[in-house]
């Protein structure tokens, strides 16, 4: 008989003693745990979801390793939109917008002029993190950090198990955008592996000679996974601004965008698994607020825990297994001449 | 073998035996900076620096600030300043050294920042706890700073060599790693710490300090910087390991069946690189700082990636992309305090220039271009000017429209109408990019991208007419513009094929 993957196995038993151990918590405790779940869905959402816009502009053969930048832009475009017009919703909507435009700069570059990958994407996390700073400055007239905004993403309330120990602190509450988190993964997995476009962009990552002559313009594909991940990450920056906290600040993403892309190797370049790796790493992001609200006595030690998770990132990495990406990947695709 | 050819042979023997050995490696140096190959690179980055700042001013006049004022103190902040241009260039030479030296190895160390803190912590710990005698505190401090780096390098270049790791991830979580450890170490409670209400070690001992060469800001470590700028030049041209790193970085499979331990090089190249990051953090702490302060470096290692591309890997343009990167921080301190732009500016322009060099076929494509424009108009002007007089009102829409969209955004007015008519003026204006590009490309689609503009600038106009209750006669007349242009277009082409088929 051959055994199930070990890391379905591993993600499966982790959850089973999770619940175990929960229901046997006194109820007060079961309420902590039930906070600590949400907290870690609520980390792991902007993670989630510019981890899986990694994917796709991976899948697709581009490295966009400037998600960092992107995310910034969707945070600032939310946070000042809403504030403008006092609407979440177009808020969010051009924070995606203006995702997939910062992306598509990166796209043209990678495509059309064959530029290297790497560099334009260092260059798309410099001028999002610069640009962003000054349009603070210009919107808010402040330095380091923007007004308050009142209008932002509206959770969901569930008073129907409000009362229930550990249902109740974790889901009672909710946001939308995780909600769409768990959406956009399944229906990631139905794109990337069920339909015409995920074929598509799949053999664009792997194999773009194969794809071209079966008629379709690997450039396009190539632009188009780019340009979803572009507003994917800028949806994930905007429930940073406009969601989670209330307010855009100076370089608010502090690293995610790059969380985001270790989470998408460990998540092996597929839907499921980023969904994995970005709740795991959201819930060791979490624990810091845990430590902040419920473990004083560890509070000096802070830095050092928000450390571990990187650490353990480069241990996996080397230690665990080995990564393997889209064969094609940062390769430009040069069409063979006619004649 | 003819009597000729004897003769020549002998020639250049005897030349090649009179001239000294300094005039020889002149005369490389000269063929080398007169070569077609180099002269184009210059021509690309220089178009390169011109584009990201045009794309800049556009940037600031959105944001309502003078561009040309700005520039003029950025250059004379640059240039007042010198000491402070070489000053704030040190750090970025090194760091620039260190990733282009990866670079050549094919290996991309997005994580000099981290190796960067490791250097600074540890020889900021060796220059407060120990006391040694003048001279050899401080070398000794750089030597234990560089070991440190080279130690937050080795190890994902093991990862790299060994289990394929990829070095961006792992040098980017081992850079934010060495970050909170070591604000860890000096933060509160910390072992390192100065029990003052900042998170800083304390005071180093004076022994320790690089001596200042002129100035107020100036130490020792520009001279290491360009130590390091000889070095790692001899190292890449003129050693065997150099010739194996690039070997390895040009193509591992070649180099690997010509013999080339592959892996052995990736280690190595990941090694210096992180050595000489660490180099650039100890001459930071002790030139310029006096202690180790949490957090203190604000991204010199990202600022390396920038010199290294700029300076196209090669380490004297490195030292040419330090001191342009430094003038620009420099100029961007004189540019804040009178200008009033913000000194995030200079990150964007930094941005910018990595993004129009990662890819020369932008400048390539504009080169080709202005010439097929030029020799068109010299051939069949009536045919070309009115295609450039639309590409160039193709420009000057986006500068139209980003300045009435930024007005109608900021001017206070509550009004959905106002901000639709913003939208639509900002969509018209990333436009009209397209239509210069179309237009200079001698590309069809132009004419139904002008029709859209066109529609653009009325709707826009409309909507900010009915919004703010006054006409804005710009955007009217933009779009009449533009529409005459569509109708007069069509017919202009018609007569011109009419006249050629006559003809």
């Amino acid at each position: 008989m051959k055994l199930p993957n070990y890391r379905y196995l591993a993600g499966f038993c982790a959850i089973l003693i999770g619940a175990i151990a929960i229901l046997l918590m006194p109820p007060t405790q079961q309420d902590i745990a039930g906070w600590l779940l949400s907290i870690t869905m609520q980390m792991a959402v902007p993670l989630v979801l510019a981890g899986l816009g990694g994917m796709y502009s991976e899948r697709g053969g581009i490295v966009n390793i400037g998600l960092e930048g992107i995310m910034l832009m969707g945070a600032f475009t939310g946070a000042a939109v809403t504030w403008y017009l006092r609407n979440p919703l177009i808020g969010v909507i051009s924070a995606c917008v203006a995702g997939g435009l910062l992306a598509a700069v990166h796209g043209i570059i990678c495509v059309k002029f064959k530029g290297n990958h790497i560099v334009s994407g260092t260059g798309i996390i410099l001028f999002g993190a610069g640009f962003t700073t000054i349009m603070l400055e210009l919107v808010w007239h402040q330095k380091g950090r923007g007004d308050l905004i009142v209008n932002t993403i509206p959770d969901i309330l569930i008073p129907q198990i409000q009362d229930i120990p550990f249902l109740g602190s974790a889901f009672s509450v909710i946001s939308p955008v995780v909600i769409f988190m768990f959406v956009i993964t399944a229906i990631s997995w139905y794109v990337l592996y069920r339909t015409p476009f995920g074929l598509r962009l799949r053999a664009a990552g792997e194999d773009p000679s194969t794809l071209d002559s079966a008629g379709a313009s690997v450039e396009w594909t190539r632009v188009i996974g780019v340009i979803i991940s572009g507003c994917l990450a800028g949806l994930g920056g905007a429930y940073l601004s406009i969601g989670f906290s209330s307010a855009f600040s100076k370089e608010m993403t502090n690293g995610r965008g790059f969380i985001a892309l270790a989470a998408m190797i460990f998540g092996n370049w597929t839907p499921f698994g980023v969904l994995g790796a970005g709740l795991f790493f959201g819930f060791l992001e979490g624990l810091n607020y845990f430590i902040q609200i419920y473990f004083q006595v560890l509070l000096p030690y802070a830095n050092f825990i928000a450390m571990l998770p990187f650490v353990l990132v480069v241990v996996a990495l080397g230690l665990i297994r080995k990564s393997v990406p889209p064969k094609a990947i940062a390769i430009p695709y040069e069409k063979e001449k006619k004649g | 073998m003819s009597r000729q050819d004897d003769t020549s042979v002998e020639e250049y023997e005897q030349s090649s035996e009179s001239k000294s050995k300094v005039v020889q490696v002149i005369a490389g140096l000269v063929a080398k900076f007169t070569s077609k190959e180099f002269i184009n690179q210059v021509i690309w980055t220089i178009g390169s620096i011109l584009l990201a700042l045009v794309v800049a001013a556009v940037i600031m006049l959105m944001g309502g600030y003078d561009p040309g004022q700005a520039f003029l103190y950025l250059a004379v902040g640059a240039i007042t300043n010198f000491d402070q241009v070489l000053w704030y260039s040190s750090p970025l030479i090194i760091t620039g050294l260190s990733v282009a030296i990866a670079f050549r190895c094919g290996l991309f160390n997005i994580g000099a920042e981290g190796q960067l803190y490791m250097g600074a912590m540890t020889s900021a710990l060796l220059a407060y706890i120990f006391a040694f005698p003048i001279f050899v505190h401080p070398i000794l401090c750089l030597i234990v700073g560089m070991l440190a780096g080279a130690a937050w390098g080795f190890v994902p270049g093991l990862l790299k060599a060994y289990r394929g790791a990829h070095e961006v991830v792992t040098t980017m979580m081992l850079s934010y790693t060495a970050i909170l450890l070591t604000s860890w170490l000096v933060g509160p409670n910390g072992p390192f710490w100065d029990q003052s209400m900042v998170s800083q070690s304390p005071q180093f001992y004076d022994s320790a300090l690089l001596p200042l060469l002129f100035g107020n800001y100036l130490h020792f470590g520009f001279i290491i910087a360009l130590m390091a700028v000889f070095a790692v030049d001899f190292l890449i041209n003129n050693t065997v390991i150099g010739y194996e790193m690039r070997a390895v970085g040009n193509n591992t499979e070649a180099a690997e069946s010509a013999g080339i331990n592959s892996k052995r090089n990736i280690v190595f190249a990941l090694a210096i690189s992180g050595a000489l990051s660490g180099l650039a953090g100890s001459t930071e702490m002790l030139g310029t700082y006096d202690r180790f302060i949490s957090n203190w470096s604000a991204g010199l290692g990202w600022d390396g990636i920038t010199v290294a591309v700029l300076g196209k890997n090669n380490p004297w343009g490195v030292l040419a992309g330090g001191i342009f990167f430094g003038a620009l921080k420099a100029g961007g301190n004189t540019m804040h305090a009178i200008a009033h732009v913000p000194f995030e500016m200079v990150k964007v322009i930094q941005g910018l220039i990595v993004l129009f060099i990662a890819a020369p076929r932008i400048i390539e494509w504009l080169m080709q271009h202005t010439q097929e424009n030029k020799d068109q108009a010299q051939t069949e002007p009536a045919k070309s000017i009115p295609r450039l007089l639309v590409a160039i009102f193709g420009l000057a829409s986006v500068f139209l429209g980003l300045g009435i969209a930024r007005v109608a955004l900021i001017s206070g007015l509550i009004s959905p109408f106002i901000y639709v008519a913003a939208m639509i003026l900002l969509v018209t204006s990333v436009l009209g990019v397209l239509l210069f590009i179309a237009e200079y490309s001698h590309n069809p689609i132009g004419s139904r991208l002008l029709l859209i503009i066109a529609v653009g600038w009325l709707l826009g106009g409309t909507l900010f007419w009915i919004g703010a209750g006054y006409v804005d006669i710009t955007s009217i007349m933009m779009g009449g513009i533009a529409l005459l242009f569509w109708i007069t277009m069509p017919i202009l082409a018609k007569r011109e094929t009419e006249e050629a088929s006559v003809q």
